[in-house]
């Protein structure tokens, strides 16, 4: 008797222990650890099909104004002074001020630049910089293999005119692509970005240049480095409610990681690991980090919180079939050298 | 007995008590339902909504890109591909196999002809509008969400949004047009408008200006097939409205996906090469 007891006893502690040691991960992985508790307190609505939702139009427009990079005298500080803040609202105003010119002073001097009421324009941060990580907001130094490409870049455009042929200028000039990064920086119009899902799929459409990335969700690897392109293959997964986007099979020495995909081109081994995290219903955590180990010294990370803009609109960016800048160059540079030679020739 | 039966019963209680306090709330993400619904939703033909789920990676087997009538096989534009570049056989698309241009609209679609390829905006890269991006000779993927459609194609990267809410109007126009889009029955009823007339049909010149009114109409025939039809309505253009029709395929690879084609590299020298420093020709 008093073993059947004792047995029945034990065996209900083992499912008690056993039962606890099954809850309890769950409960830790639901809520997020203590430090990022209060980051996470949001959640997001779920598609009928389980995912988070993340969909709408998240333009990077309010950022434009923050630098890439922090100032060297503003240290490991995230945020401006008050003072610095007071100057970026000032700033904002006399730019509203300007956008209401409506027609150019007769003064003005020519310029190929669009008048200030065509550009969108950013609401004053509070953040020092884009960059922030490494903790002084600054992008890691360049390992000397990246030195040396860039130096013979330039040495390379010695002797030779900027307008010769296409490939003089950027692949944004050229309409080709931003890359990924190069997509998402903000600048000085077509900022918008907009996600889009479908069961097992996250897209995400880039305004400029008309892009679409499309993100599997179902694990499935990577197509081997034989496959390389512009904006890479994406390929990603869920932790909690943040999406963890890895992007892998990028083309090399073409778009860097800087406004428009200028800067430093990155090299064809990039990792690019974005996370994207819906921290209220109008506000979207996103970072990215470059880990680019033949570029740059260390990975490094942008931050860029976001804000929902279901009044965005987000236009076709039909970049190439409007380029007529670059024939203009083109032939303008073609004309001043058959200028110049016609002088010469005048000259003898 | 008894003593040890209350014993038994009372701690099985707190146990299922305990594991019921534990148990995940309903704010977590849901664990092994979400997925399974997830994978159904994937797989079948319907969406959570009942709607037909359209979502995958579709592409037109066929020649309606070199021409969308009955054509036969022909020499290309450059003898140097030899039989590579040569123009296929093809049964046309277009219902009555008649595209009812007025005189002055079929002159210009014989000078189309005769221009191409140099002069076809597929050459050029630029983006080929509704409806040729549906039959372009690559794959397309729909994204399809509890609100909008997305279309991506592969060819130079073009995309369009469906918006499956109230019409909005069409802005400016575009090369891919404006889309509006709604259900009638089982049947994506399409309806674009905005195109900019600078996009072809196909190869073979034929086309529309910039008043053209498409209404599409996307059926899915079974799991991997899908029905296609345009209707192509310009009065500045043709006498009448006309169809297209065909079938879309669903691409059955296990890793089916779009690739990256951006063409703009290909056609620099086609568009550019001649006011090169160093011409080319």
């Amino acid at each position: 008797m008093r073993q059947r007891v004792l047995t029945s006893l034990m065996v209900l502690t083992a499912v008690l222990v056993s039962t606890l040691m099954v809850t309890v991960p769950v409960i830790g992985q639901a809520g997020q650890a203590p430090a990022k508790a209060k980051k996470a307190a949001y959640t997001p609505p779920k598609l009928p099909w389980g995912d988070p939702d993340l969909q709408g139009l998240w333009p990077g427009t309010d950022l434009i104004e923050v630098p890439m990079q922090r100032d060297a005298k503003a240290g490991e500080r995230t945020e401006v002074t008050p003072e610095e803040f007071a100057q970026r609202q000032a700033k904002a105003e006399r730019t509203a001020e300007n956008d209401k010119v409506a027609y150019v002073a007769k003064d003005s001097k020519v310029g190929i630049n669009p008048p200030g009421y065509w550009l969108e324009h950013g609401r004053p941060q509070k953040i020092t910089s884009l960059v922030v990580d490494p903790p002084n907001g600054r992008i890691p130094d360049l390992t000397d293999q990246a030195k040396q490409k860039a130096a013979q870049a330039k040495q390379a455009k010695q002797g030779h005119g900027p307008n010769e042929s296409p490939e003089d200028q950027s692949l944004y000039d050229r309409c080709i692509s931003r890359g990924v990064m190069g997509s998402i920086l903000p600048v000085i119009y077509n900022n918008g970005t907009q996600i889009v899902q479908g069961p097992g799929y996250v897209a995400i459409r880039y305004e400029m240049i008309h892009e679409t990335k499309i993100i599997p969700l179902d694990g499935s690897p990577h197509p081997s480095s034989n496959i390389k392109s512009y904006m890479g293959d994406a390929r990603g997964h869920w932790e909690g409610n943040t999406l963890v986007i890895e992007t892998t099979n990028f083309l090399g020495d073409k778009n860097g990681i800087g406004l428009n995909g200028g800067g430093t081109p990155h090299s064809a081994d990039m990792v690019l690991t974005e996370k994207w995290t819906r921290t209220a219903p109008d506000m979207m955590e996103y970072t990215a980090t470059i880990n680019d180990p033949k570029t740059w010294v260390q990975p490094w990370t942008i931050r860029m919180p976001l804000r929902l803009n279901p009044e965005f609109p987000l236009y076709e960016y039909a970049c190439h079939e409007g380029n007529y800048a670059m024939f203009n160059m083109l032939k303008g540079a073609r004309a001043d050298e058959a200028a110049a030679e016609a002088a010469k020739a005048g000259k003898k | 007995m008894r003593k040890s039966l209350t014993l038994f019963s009372t701690a099985a209680a707190a146990v299922v008590c305990i594991s019921l306090t534990l148990t995940p709330g309903k704010a977590q993400a849901p664990a092994a339902p979400a997925k399974a619904v997830a994978k159904a939703v994937a797989k079948g033909p319907r969406m959570p909504d009942g709607r037909p789920n359209l979502n995958g990676v579709w592409e037109y087997i066929g020649t309606a890109n070199w021409d969308i009538q009955d054509h036969s096989p022909a020499p290309g534009p450059m003898w140097q591909l030899g039989a590579i570049g040569a123009i296929p056989a093809g049964q046309g698309v277009v219902e009555g196999n008649e595209i009812p241009y007025k005189p002055a609209a079929l002159e210009k679609k014989k000078q189309n002809k005769a221009s191409a390829p140099a002069e076809d905006p597929e050459a050029k890269c630029y983006m080929p509008g509704i409806p040729r991006a549906t039959y372009m000779p690559f794959p397309f993927q729909i994204i399809q969400s509890n609100k909008d459609i997305l279309m991506a194609y592969e060819y130079a990267s073009a995309n369009r949004l469906i918006n499956m809410g109230k019409p909005i109007e069409a802005g400016s126009d575009t090369w891919m047009g404006t889309s509006n889009g709604h259900w009638e029955g089982d049947t994506l009823v399409v309806d674009v408008t905005g195109l900019n007339g600078l996009a072809w049909f196909d190869r073979a010149g034929n086309w529309a200006s910039d008043k053209v009114h498409v209404v599409e109409r996307y059926k899915r025939r079974s799991n991997d097939v899908m029905d296609y039809e345009a209707t192509i309505d310009d009065p500045s253009v043709f006498t009448r409205p006309w169809k297209i029709s065909l079938p879309l395929y669903k691409r059955a690879e296990k890793n089916a996906q779009i690739l990256e084609f951006k063409c703009v590299e290909f056609a620099e020298e086609l568009l550019y090469g001649k006011y090169k420093k160093q011409p080319t020709k």
